[in-house]
């Protein structure tokens, strides 16, 4: 049987129950959050754990504040397997030490890396991609579709760029929003706050418009090529981006009309 | 004129400006509004694919110059606006609050003379930065032939601050730009040069050279780029392929600009910057151009054959910059690892080597990727011009590049 551990799905109580599996030296099979299907060979344990705050700062304390943040950022992916990869690279550490960064030869090590830089990766598309509007009480609002959990991220660079204006960025994907109140943010359900989103500013249409026809304006006809913008800019952003309303309104009538036609036939 | 007009004219006689990055500065957030990314933070990216970091716009298209190439000429019959140093602002401040941009590109057509249009933008600069306290990027351009008292000031508010030499040779910018002259941007980078530190000009200077414009050969080119990087310290020279906006007999007669000739300078530039290559590994006088068909750096290896295959276990990080399919990360990635274990193939992928091109040049614990008895030039060269899909390329446009008909 294959020994599937559980976790409650936060990062706390991952790294509570990574500890627990280090002390009494389990090896799993895999570890899972609670959204897990269980297949026939599986044998599900749920071990009952106390989730511990303290436990970030002993982790720090022994895998340093470098590796921390890469098993943060591969807990915030969408990789299938990240757990257990989070569990091998830590498991590893106490082996090579400071000297694991470079053991690019193991599964383990490579992978953390790759799913590490993808997650930097997006998160620094979206400091770029995020389009806030103005709603009528001078509240900046936002929202998101990244892959990855990247709000933390964004977050901080947000909380340092705009630190003088109130914000709320909402990551539509997974239904969290981040909202910060000059001061600092705070993460929190989407289900638990309701926004007024079409209560727009008086300017905010004026200026939004004029966003367009620069965008509109700034490309060389001459030059134009399609394939150059999708590469940085992949069509699955499009739907949030201010700048690009009018290319997605052509696109859901093309794919209307397609529709239909076929339809006809 | 309604403020949105203004802006479509603005921003319209801006683009043809290659220059967008905002890398290279630290500003801080004091309190104030915003704050500058060492890396440089792409925004969106436009129909072209060029990416729009910064609000581009001039502030004024009037200008008394004629040069021939630029839209903006005098003898251009076309509407000229001129932008109130309030109305940048209120653009700049709305457009950044909503995360459209990284800051602002301002440069300007010359009115009445080169010190007047600098004070025009140092005013509105200062307005930004002092009663907003923006503290996002700034890009400005110096005026040619303006004052050292203007660039000292102008260069103190802005984190980028650079001249246009536009073309590569004297003679050309005589022809093609009787009213400026090569010495005065010069000076402006030398000033620059000499006294850029923390608060003048912290992200460094950058220029920008007209391609396909004027008859000079890459060669020259490359060797012109060569002596900024060396003499002015620039950080960037932009390559920007010849847009055949206005007609006149001393331009050339194309209709599609020569991107392909552009991108092979860019891939050359790169070589200079990051992978040690000087002009004279790269180009010669009896190859003065470089290849359309296949990128510098690797028709640099296929002209070096007798120094390849290299063995990526052992050789120098100077000889893995060499490899064609090997850049600066995965070099890097390549001596860190190699120390504490024995590298094969499958870990070179991982490592981010594009097998695909490296595999001709390279062997790793002495084994080849390919039976080596294949490794001759010949079909090195089609298996690398397959792969990049140039076969297939526009013949058109080739034909394009290669013959210049003065009308």
């Amino acid at each position: 049987m294959n020994n599937i551990y559980i976790y409650n799905d936060s990062f706390i109580s991952l790294l509570n129950l990574i500890k627990c599996l280090f002390k009494n030296k389990i090896r799993p099979y895999n570890i899972k959050n609670t959204f897990y299907n269980k297949n026939m060979f599986d044998n599900i344990i749920k071990l009952n754990i106390e989730s511990d705050e303290e436990i970030i700062k002993e982790f720090i304390n022994i895998f340093n504040t470098y590796n921390f943040k890469l098993i943060y950022n591969v807990f915030n992916s969408n990789e299938e397997n990240k757990e257990i990869i989070i569990y091998y690279y830590l498991l590893n550490y106490f082996k090579y030490k400071d000297k694991l960064g470079m053991m690019r030869n193991l599964k383990c090590v490579s992978e953390t890396l790759r799913i590490s830089e993808k997650i930097g990766r997006e998160c620094h598309k979206f400091k770029g991609f995020t389009r806030f509007k103005e709603l009528k009480n001078k509240v900046l609002y936002a929202e998101i579709n990244p892959d990855n959990n990247i709000l933390y991220l964004l977050s901080i660079h947000f909380k340092k760029r705009l630190s003088n204006e109130y914000w709320c960025i909402k990551d539509i994907n997974r239904n969290i929003i981040s909202i910060y109140n000059k001061e600092d943010f705070e993460i929190i359900s989407g289900n638990n706050i309701e926004i007024f989103k079409n209560n727009l500013s008086s300017d905010e249409q004026n200026i939004s418009d004029m966003w367009k026809d620069f965008y509109k304006i700034v490309g060389i006809k001459e030059r134009k090529n399609e394939r150059c913008r999708m590469n940085f800019m992949p069509k699955k952003y499009w739907k949030v981006l201010t700048e690009m309303e009018e290319e997605n309104e052509k696109d859901s009538i093309w794919k209307r009309v397609t529709r239909e036609n076929r339809r006809g036939n | 004129m309604e403020l949105k007009e203004k802006l479509q004219i603005l921003s319209d006689s801006a683009k043809y400006d290659a220059s967008c990055s905002s890398s290279g500065s630290t500003r801080k957030n004091n309190g104030g509004f915003g704050n500058t990314h060492y890396a440089g933070i792409c925004h969106s990216f436009s129909s072209d694919g060029r990416c729009i970091s910064l609000l581009k716009i001039l502030l004024t298209n009037a200008c008394i110059y004629d040069c021939k190439y630029c839209p903006n000429r005098r003898s251009n019959n076309i509407k000229r606006a001129i932008f109130t140093p309030e109305e940048i602002a209120y653009i700049t401040i709305n457009f950044y609050k909503r995360n459209y941009i990284e800051g602002l590109f301002l440069s300007s057509g010359i009115i009445k003379n080169p010190d007047y249009t600098m004070s025009l933008l140092i005013e509105t600069i200062t307005l930004l930065r002092n009663k907003y306290h923006f503290n996002g990027y700034i890009h400005a351009k110096a005026i040619p032939g303006a004052s050292e008292s203007m660039l000292k000031k102008l260069g103190s508010l802005t984190d980028r601050l650079s001249a246009n030499i536009e073309l590569p040779t004297n003679e050309s910018l005589k022809l093609l730009a009787p009213n400026k002259k090569e010495n005065e941007v010069f000076k402006i980078m030398n000033y620059i040069k000499t006294n850029r530190n923390k608060s003048f000009v912290p992200a460094g200077q950058s220029t920008q050279m007209i391609i396909g414009a004027s008859k000079e050969t890459d060669l020259e080119i490359m060797q012109k780029s060569e002596s900024m990087y060396n003499n002015q310290k620039l950080k960037r020279v932009y390559y920007s392929a010849y847009v055949p906006v206005n007609k006149d007999s001393l331009l050339p007669s194309i209709t599609i600009p020569p991107l392909k000739r552009e991108n092979r300078l860019y891939q050359a530039d790169w070589l200079l910057r990051y992978y040690n290559f000087k002009v004279e590994d790269l180009l010669d006088k009896e190859n003065p151009n470089f290849n359309i068909l296949i990128d510098p750096k690797a028709s640099w290896a296929l002209n070096h054959l007798n120094e390849f295959p290299k063995e990526v276990s052992s050789c120098s990080y100077n000889d893995l910059l060499k490899i064609p399919g090997i850049g600066v990360i995965s070099a890097k990635r390549i001596i860190k690892s190699r120390k504490h274990f024995k590298l094969t193939f499958q870990d070179l992928k991982k490592m981010g080597v594009v097998l695909k091109r490296a595999k001709y040049f390279i062997t790793c614990g002495n084994k080849f990727y390919i039976d080596y008895s294949y490794l001759n030039k010949h079909f090195i060269e089609t298996n690398l011009s397959i792969e990049d899909k140039i076969v297939n390329i526009n013949k058109e446009e080739v034909k394009q590049l290669s013959l210049f008909n003065y009308e």
